[in-house]
């Protein structure tokens, strides 16, 4: 367990009757960039002030290297951290901002000037030291930010929410550009979002949080493809799901009732007959085909319900079965009218058994 | 098309003309009175329906300091002044703090009971003061006056200093214990500096309050502790107008320097958008 940088152990953390920490178990590694990622009041931000020293947990530890750190006050866990509203010193300039961390740390004129310069040249902002905060950008404060969280090297960056006070375009960029920055100096990293696709770009590892508790704990490509629950599935990318019962299971597969229809899918291990199960497509994983094409195993007949044009791709809402509803994304080349009759199929459909009620 | 358009600057013009001259002639309004007195405190002989003073004089400045007393009078005042500016700063500092950044239950009840002397008129605030101060022996004494005056720029003090510390950002504190400084170091690098502005509003506002002050001083001043408003209101009592005028150009001074000081310094609008709700 050397190469673990953060250990969150069983850390509780209430507000009167809310839980916002239950039981919060979380081991990130060494020059990983780990994203707590979920919906607000899902506790995030609360272990992330956990991790700080902002918020002290009911029960539980926190170690840092190691170290346990859960009594450490916070100027004293020699940690970076960035702010959603930037938090920058509004009375001091560029240079003194990032500089302030080396101030306090008592480090000599000559040394702070070297390397505020070379924090700011990470950043790329070399010709604005002597401005203030308010006349910098959104983006520029957000990179003294950065700079000012690095500048010290600290054994840990934790950054909540960086990104959210940005707009849209700028908001892609920056994501890149912490990525770049943190993966060059090979620092750890603490990732706090609600956005799924900031997580996903940015993260090696991600944590999603529901309630004050993990959901689920893998590299987006696991998050993604391999939801464990409906939560993680409805929280990360599109999702359909349609409800149906076990009519029969037949050695790898079983064959599922849903509105109506038989579809067969692999069988899952605790499913037997008149098991409840939980169908889950991504819209990229419904084909469209042509009315007139040749049946087989889990196609379907369905109909356009709605069209939503969204530029590169085409948004659809099928009806098929007893009132079963799909959403499909495809892309603008072959377009379907409101009302035009469509085949689908379905080439891969995985379930969650259900428990009964 | 052209028409159209000639005929809406047209009416722009008419607009702005319409506007000029209702702020003209407001600004006129307001400052007739000063322009009376400025007349009155330099002209000789000047009576019945005369536009302007005959003849002009500094005469009547000479009898204001010589008779009037007052340089004695004016250091009454500014040490007056400079007690309640510094028991209204301490007061507010604590209590705004309390206001700004605690959520305590009762935060309504104080606030409008800090409020109260503002609120209910002077006289009856003053009477009140006036009997406490005469059983305690403060009446006549600088520290007695002083903390009269307390009673009306302690509530402007805590309200400017409550939304400074309300405006004080959580999260850029946060930052700076992140960044590795202790408590000290927070309050002397970041909090200090950045609650400056709000303590210095603060205490130009207490002084100017104390400074005007006329209802609370006139039932706790003895004759050690003239100040300068009851001094041209006894002046008024004794008739002479043109040395009462020279008084209340004298007063105006240090009002006026303050203006200059706040209109250079930092713009008086964001001073009074410190407060909220008053």
């Amino acid at each position: 367990m050397t190469d673990v940088m953060i250990e969150f152990r069983d850390v509780c953390k209430r507000y009167g009757t809310l839980v916002a920490n239950d039981h919060l178990s979380l081991a990130i590694r060494k020059g990983e960039l780990m994203t707590l990622l979920g919906p607000s009041g899902c506790g995030k931000t609360t272990a992330l002030r956990c991790l700080t020293g902002y918020i002290r947990p009911d029960e539980g530890r926190i170690f840092i290297d190691g170290q346990d750190i859960t009594g450490v006050p916070t100027h004293q866990r020699e940690l970076g951290m960035v702010f959603q509203n930037f938090a920058l010193f509004p009375h001091m300039t560029v240079q003194d901002n990032v500089g302030f961390p080396l101030m306090i740390r008592n480090l000599s004129k000559a040394e702070r000037a070297q390397r505020v310069a070379q924090a700011l040249r990470l950043v790329r902002l070399e010709d604005y030291e002597s401005h203030y905060p308010r006349q910098l950008s959104g983006g520029q404060q957000q990179r003294v930010g950065l700079a000012r969280a690095l500048v010290y090297r600290p054994k840990v960056l934790l950054l909540d929410e960086p990104l959210s006070n940005l707009d849209a375009k700028l908001r892609e960029e920056m994501r890149f550009e912490i990525k770049e920055v943190v993966t060059r100096l090979g620092i750890t990293a603490v990732y706090v979002t609600h956005d799924q696709a900031e997580a996903l770009a940015l993260s090696d590892r991600v944590a999603i949080m529901n309630r004050g508790r993990l959901e689920q704990v893998g590299t987006p490509e696991e998050i993604y493809e391999h939801p464990q629950s409906r939560f993680v599935a409805e929280f990360i990318g599109l999702s359909n799901f349609l409800d149906g019962y076990v009519q029969a299971v037949d050695g790898d597969t079983m064959v599922v009732s849903v509105g109506g229809l038989q579809m067969r899918i692999p069988a899952l291990a605790e499913a037997g007959p008149g098991q409840r199960v939980l169908l889950f497509l991504r819209p990229n994983e419904v084909e469209l085909l042509r009315p007139d094409d040749p049946g087989g195993a889990n196609v379907f007949d369905a109909r356009v319900e709605k069209v939503t044009y969204l530029g590169d791709t085409l948004d659809y809402r099928l009806t098929f079965g007893q009132g079963l509803t799909l959403r499909v994304q495809s892309d603008a080349q072959r377009r379907l009218g409101q009302g035009a009759p469509v085949r689908l199929r379905f080439p891969r459909v995985r379930s969650w058994a259900m428990t009964s009620g | 098309m052209r028409l159209v358009r000639a005929y809406g600057r047209a009416m722009w013009d008419a607009r702005l003309i319409l506007a000029y001259t209702l702020l003209v002639s407001l600004s006129l309004f307001i400052l007739a009175p000063f322009l009376m007195i400025a007349l009155r405190s330099v002209g000789k002989g000047w009576f019945g329906r005369l536009w302007l003073p005959p003849q002009l004089t500094l005469d009547w400045y000479r009898w204001a300091v010589e008779v009037g007393n007052i340089p004695e009078v004016m250091k009454n005042t500014l040490i007056i002044g400079v007690i309640a500016v510094a028991v209204s700063t301490v007061i507010g500092i604590f209590a705004g703090w309390a206001f700004g950044r605690r959520q305590m239950p009762g935060k309504e009840v104080l606030m409008a009971i800090i409020l109260l002397p503002r609120m209910i008129p002077p006289i009856t605030y003053a009477l009140g003061v006036a009997q406490i101060f005469y059983t305690l022996e403060l009446v006549d004494t600088y520290l007695g006056v002083a903390l009269a005056h307390v009673s009306v720029c302690a509530p402007y003090a805590i309200l400017v200093l409550s939304a400074t510390f309300e405006g004080l950002d959580e999260r850029v504190l946060e930052a700076a214990g992140v960044c590795g400084a202790n408590t000290v170091k927070r309050f002397f690098y970041v909090v200090l500096p950045l609650i400056m502005p709000g303590i210095l509003a603060s205490m130009i506002f207490s002084f100017t309050h104390s400074y005007n002050e006329f209802t609370l001083t006139l039932l706790t001043y003895g004759p050690h502790t003239v100040t300068l408003p009851v001094r041209t209101y006894l002046a008024v009592g004794d008739g002479y107008w043109e040395i009462t005028s020279a008084m209340a150009m004298l007063m105006v001074v240090p009002s006026l320097l303050i203006l200059a000081v706040i209109q250079r310094r930092a713009k008086p609008e964001k001073l009074v958008g410190g407060f909220k709700g008053v």
